[in-house]
């Protein structure tokens, strides 16, 4: 960034105070409440300290031994790589394809992105209705084709699949909307060059439009590492409580569960804190890999 | 505790009109509702007051069965009294009970409030944020006058009564007759135990039917209950065991839905499934038996009809299918012992209470709310704190809320619910942890044990 | 451009419409369970609903005692005022951490990230606590309470936004920014006249992230509105449908009557983007 017009970082203060100081009163300030109280006994949310937990680092150290911890963390690392070769790959497929085409662009603009509109509760009750064990539409489709017995869609060993399925599928449509924006900036200049050169659609691709969505494939992988370490609503309809047998808990499912459920809230705000702290890290890690990549 | 079941069985099983509250425009509440002489303490109070805005908050929101006549009540109090009333009702779920808590909290609490009696209203009892019924009885002798104070509960913090009852529960067993048919089982009656129930139970099995309707893995709270019940007495059910030591009845008891769990009993997909699926099964006569809340009868009463608001679109004969009986009893617990109560009732905040404009006005409010003639429209076929219930015109319900005054009528006792007491991260071991425990992945007496100490750690 | 049919479009335009019909057969079937009755549903969830699957219970029962309209007055206008908020600040917040690069800047960015990752249940207390002293929560003043939940919901969608729309300023090209410098406009003019209008595509997508997701926030809604004449659709419908959870039908109907008008205006506004938009902008 040779340019000098950025050199006088004044400006820089007026643009970012507003914002930031928004974001200070109304997330650091409570968040920092938010450490504070994993420190804290809190039985109930809402209600005050019960004074300091002894020692007060307890609910740090039991998130250690706590097996469940474990799992969630297992499962939502999964849930990246889904969320990352799945939904970004998937709506960079997408994006491209719909960028391609001449006839009904805007129809599937317009239609991808329906999943996004509708409640999670309204989604998790139709994906209810297909995994349903007697007898939802996959396990009458099976039955059909003669297969004997119903499948526990929800059941152990395949509730993860059934899980990360739905959500997967809702936010494709999300990433789409992020990366078709960021094509609709290549000029269309740049890929009628290209044609005039003899280039072909690959080409065009390969050599135009994922070099210069690069920024933005940086935003979405930035977007979706962290957003599969809080996703939240749609598991919970679809699997309340980790069923079964808390093999199903996310990070984001497992804070609520203790915030809300179980009323250990000083618990859930220490696994609060543990999310922002691996969403961070995260974060960088996305970011320094797509930094050594300059295209 | 006896004194208790015996008041309660004496005169305030109340069954009034309403069809369990799925017709708004039933009357019972504007006929009533327009009496002035409803409560003795409006005398005086609300005549010279100048008008006040109230702010209410209560669970008669939404689809709860009351929230029509609740509406209907309201509007009559302050047509009556020229008050308003700042309605804030909200649907009770968790969000709803953080508000609330948080509320008391920030300062911001309604000044009449109508919540759980139980381990909920510890937070605002402790902080004294509440007038007790008695306090407000030294200034106001008739308030609640109508009650029968031995039914009216307890606080857990100080054994103080708080809130002013209205509607209550119970917990009983749901049946579907087809599949009892269908098995050559018999409807089980008030004798009915728990080797019978198991024998039922496989003989159901047999014929080709899910015995036992329930989600262990999403709801386990009837069983847990009942389970642990059938071990104790309606005299020491509701007392959390200090230790392991005195747990015997809690370790039984999830040994017992362990047992029934081995034997297959409950659905295939028990441990994944959500209630709603398990009463899908029911409903739809693929399982025999429900052990449920009050609240259900509405429920089953909706499947049967094909237009959810509309009474005459009932399926008579497919809800001649449902009745409801006793729960499978063992040793000192009969059949006929019941878990149910009152569990909830109105409160006045200290802060209206302070307030010279409004102490009147909110005492006036739960006076008029939890009069003789408001409480049976409200507590239909729960039971009440009364101590005189009007009769009741039979004509007005249907077939399974018949059945089900049936049935309440040869209950020996009802005892409230220990897990009422047994509230927050106690739970997580026996509750979420019941899949772990019928699997044999954690040993029974070990979740009891864990779940007591965070218990006591809590006092 | 014009092009001749080949296989390869064939192909493309095969995966979309299976895509497509993914992204819009859970629409329809919401809609069409919304005229089925609760007990119905579970068992015929993927028929039509004609003859006598057909009912308007569900839809007479959301209309009956409920104030619809005055309730999409309300989550139209919070969640317009969320969005305008959303992208004045964090336009202007994207633009400083996409150009300037000062000492502190990689810090100011992750902790716009870690802002991203709060959770709402981690922060709704302590922003209750203080509204309430600032005497804006449950008020009688239809004003006061439409702001209580517009601040929260500003901030929780700030995070999110400035991510996205650096991303973007990122990829724009230095040269229009340098060519107004020439002319001798300063920052703020460069960012009002330069960037604003080439980052318009992204802004309306921060736009329609920020609206929808405000529209939807039930829990924010749930703490801040409790008066009957101050809630949304999402709360109002809520109310009807949480009891039990077991009315599908209801439930499909509330949904319904929640989804149809955003997706109608997102049609619309679909459109308008796209008009809007100068694939050429990059003119120089």
């Amino acid at each position: 960034m040779g340019a000098s017009i950025y050199k006088n970082k004044k400006p820089a203060i007026i643009f970012l105070i507003p914002a930031f100081l928004f974001m200070i009163v109304y997330l650091y300030y409570p968040f920092l409440q938010n450490i504070w109280n994993s420190f804290q006994n809190i039985r109930q949310l809402g209600s005050s300290g019960e004074g300091f937990l002894n020692p007060w680092y307890s609910n740090y150290v039991e998130m250690f031994h706590d097996e469940v911890v474990w799992i969630s963390l297992k499962n939502t690392l999964i849930m990246m790589l889904v969320t990352l070769v799945g939904q970004v790959g998937i709506a960079i497929v997408l994006a491209l394809m719909v960028d391609n085409i001449t006839h009904g662009k805007h129809f599937f603009k317009t239609v991808y992105f329906f999943p996004i509109v509708i409640s999670a509760t309204a989604l998790g009750l139709l994906f209810n209705l297909i995994f349903l064990y007697d007898k939802g539409m996959l396990n009458q489709i099976l039955e059909k084709l003669g297969k004997v017995g119903l499948t526990d869609w929800k059941g152990e060993g395949i509730a993860l699949f059934t899980m990360m399925l739905p959500v997967m599928w809702q936010y494709v449509g999300f990433y789409f909307v992020i990366l078709i924006t960021g094509l609709n900036n290549i000029s269309d200049e740049l890929y009628e060059a290209a044609r005039i050169d003899g280039a072909s659609t690959f080409q065009k691709v390969r050599y135009i439009s994922i070099p210069l969505l690069h920024n933005v494939i940086c935003t979405c992988s930035v977007l979706a590492v962290t957003g599969a370490l809080k996703v939240f609503d749609l598991p919970w309809t679809m699997f309340p409580k980790g069923m079964p047998l808390k093999s199903t808990f996310l990070t984001g499912t497992y804070m609520y569960y203790h915030t809300m459920e179980t009323k250990n809230v000083d618990y859930g705000s220490a696994l609060a804190v543990l999310i922002v702290v691996l969403g961070i890290v995260l974060a960088k890690v996305v970011n320094a890999i797509f930094k050594e990549k300059d295209y | 505790m006896k004194r208790f079941i015996a008041a309660m069985l004496a005169g305030t099983m109340i069954f009034s009109l309403a069809a369990c509250g799925s017709q708004p425009s039933d009357g019972g509440v504007e006929t009533t509702g327009t009496k002035t002489e409803s409560t003795t303490s409006s005398e005086g109070t609300t005549a010279t007051a100048k008008p006040v805005e109230l702010n209410v908050t209560t669970t008669f929101a939404g689809e709860d069965g009351n929230a029509q006549n609740f509406k209907n009540a309201v509007k009559a109090w302050c047509d009556e009294t020229g008050n308003t009333v700042a309605d804030t009702s909200a649907t009770s779920d968790e969000t709803f009970k953080t508000r609330v808590t948080t509320d008391f909290e920030t300062g911001s609490e309604p000044d009449v409030l109508f919540f759980f009696n139980g381990a909920d209203a510890n937070s605002f009892i402790k902080a004294d944020k509440v007038v007790s019924i008695d306090e407000i009885r030294a200034e106001y002798p008739d308030y609640a006058s109508n009650m029968n104070d031995n039914l009216i509960a307890d606080s857990l913090v100080d054994g103080k009564k708080y809130a002013v009852p209205v509607n209550g529960f119970w917990e009983a067993m749901f049946v579907n007759k087809e599949v009892l048919d269908a098995a050559g089982v018999e409807v089980p009656g008030a004798d009915y135990t728990m080797d019978m129930f198991k024998e039922d139970c496989q003989k159901i099995k047999d014929a080709g039917y899910t015995p036992i309707a329930a989600a262990l893995g999403n709801i386990p709270h009837y069983w847990w209950e009942y389970a642990i019940f059938n071990h104790d007495t309606p005299e020491n059910h509701v007392q959390v065991p200090a230790g392991i030591e005195d747990a015997a009845s809690w370790v039984d008891g999830m040994l017992d839905i362990k047992e029934l769990y081995e034997l297959g009993y409950f659905p295939d997909n028990t441990l994944s499934a959500t209630d709603d699926e398990t009463f899908a099964m029911f409903v739809d006569s693929k399982a025999a038996f429900l052990i449920d809340g009050s609240w259900k009868v509405g429920g089953i009463v909706n499947a049967c009809q094909s237009d959810p608001e509309d009474a005459s679109t009932l399926d008579a004969d497919k809800l001649a299918n449902f009745t409801v009986t006793y729960v499978p009893g063992n040793g000192d617990r009969k059949a006929t012992d019941l878990i149910g109560g009152l569990s909830m009732g109105y409160y006045i905040t200290r802060k209206a209470w302070e307030d010279p404009n409004k102490r009147a006005a909110a005492v006036d409010f739960v006076s008029y709310m939890t009069s003789d003639e408001l409480v049976p429209v409200f507590a239909q076929h729960t039971a009440s704190a009364l101590k005189n219930a009007p009769a009741v015109d039979e004509s007005q319900f249907n077939a399974l809320q018949i059945e089900a005054m049936d049935m309440m009528s040869g209950v020996t006792s009802l005892t409230g619910a220990v897990q009422d007491i047994f509230m927050g991260d106690c739970r997580v071991t026996t509750f979420d942890g019941m899949p772990e425990i019928v699997t044999g992945k954690l040993d029974a007496a070990e979740a009891v044990e864990e779940g007591l100490k965070l218990y006591h750690a809590q006092q | 451009m014009k092009k001749k049919i080949s296989v390869g479009s064939i192909l493309v335009y095969f995966f979309l419409s299976i895509w497509a019909f993914t992204t819009i057969y859970p629409i329809i079937w919401v809609i069409q369970n919304s005229f089925k009755a609760k007990d119905k549903i579970l068992a015929d969830s993927f028929s039509l609903p004609v003859g006598d699957l057909f009912t308007t219970a569900n839809y007479r029962k959301a209309f009956g005692n409920l104030n619809i309209f005055g309730a999409y007055r309300n989550s139209v206008f919070i969640s317009m005022m969320v969005s305008l908020l959303v992208i004045l600040l964090a336009g202007m917040a994207a633009y400083a951490l996409a150009r300037y690069c000062f000492r502190g800047s990689n810090f100011l960015y992750s902790m716009v990230v870690s802002a991203m990752m709060f959770p709402v249940f981690a922060t709704i207390i302590p922003v209750f606590s203080m509204e309430t002293s600032l005497g804006i929560v449950n008020t009688s003043s239809w004003w006061l309470t439409m702001l209580s939940v517009i601040l929260p919901q500003v901030a929780g969608n700030l995070a999110f936004s400035i991510v996205v729309l650096s991303g973007y300023m990122k990829s724009l090209p230095l040269e229009l920014e340098e060519a107004a410098y020439m002319e001798g406009c300063n920052a703020f003019q460069i960012y009002f006249k330069v960037i604003m209008p080439l980052t318009k595509p992204s802004f309306a997508t921060v736009a329609i992230f920020a609206f929808l997701w405000s529209y939807n926030d039930l829990f924010t809604q749930m703490f801040f509105l409790r008066r009957p004449e101050m809630r949304t659709i999402t709360r109002l419908l809520n109310e009807l449908t949480s009891q039990e959870g077991t009315n599908y039908g209801l439930m499909a109907a509330a949904v319904t009557l929640v989804v149809v008008p955003v997706v109608i205006v997102y049609i619309f506004l679909q459109k308008y983007i796209i008009k809007g938009m100068t694939a050429g902008a990059v003119k120089g």
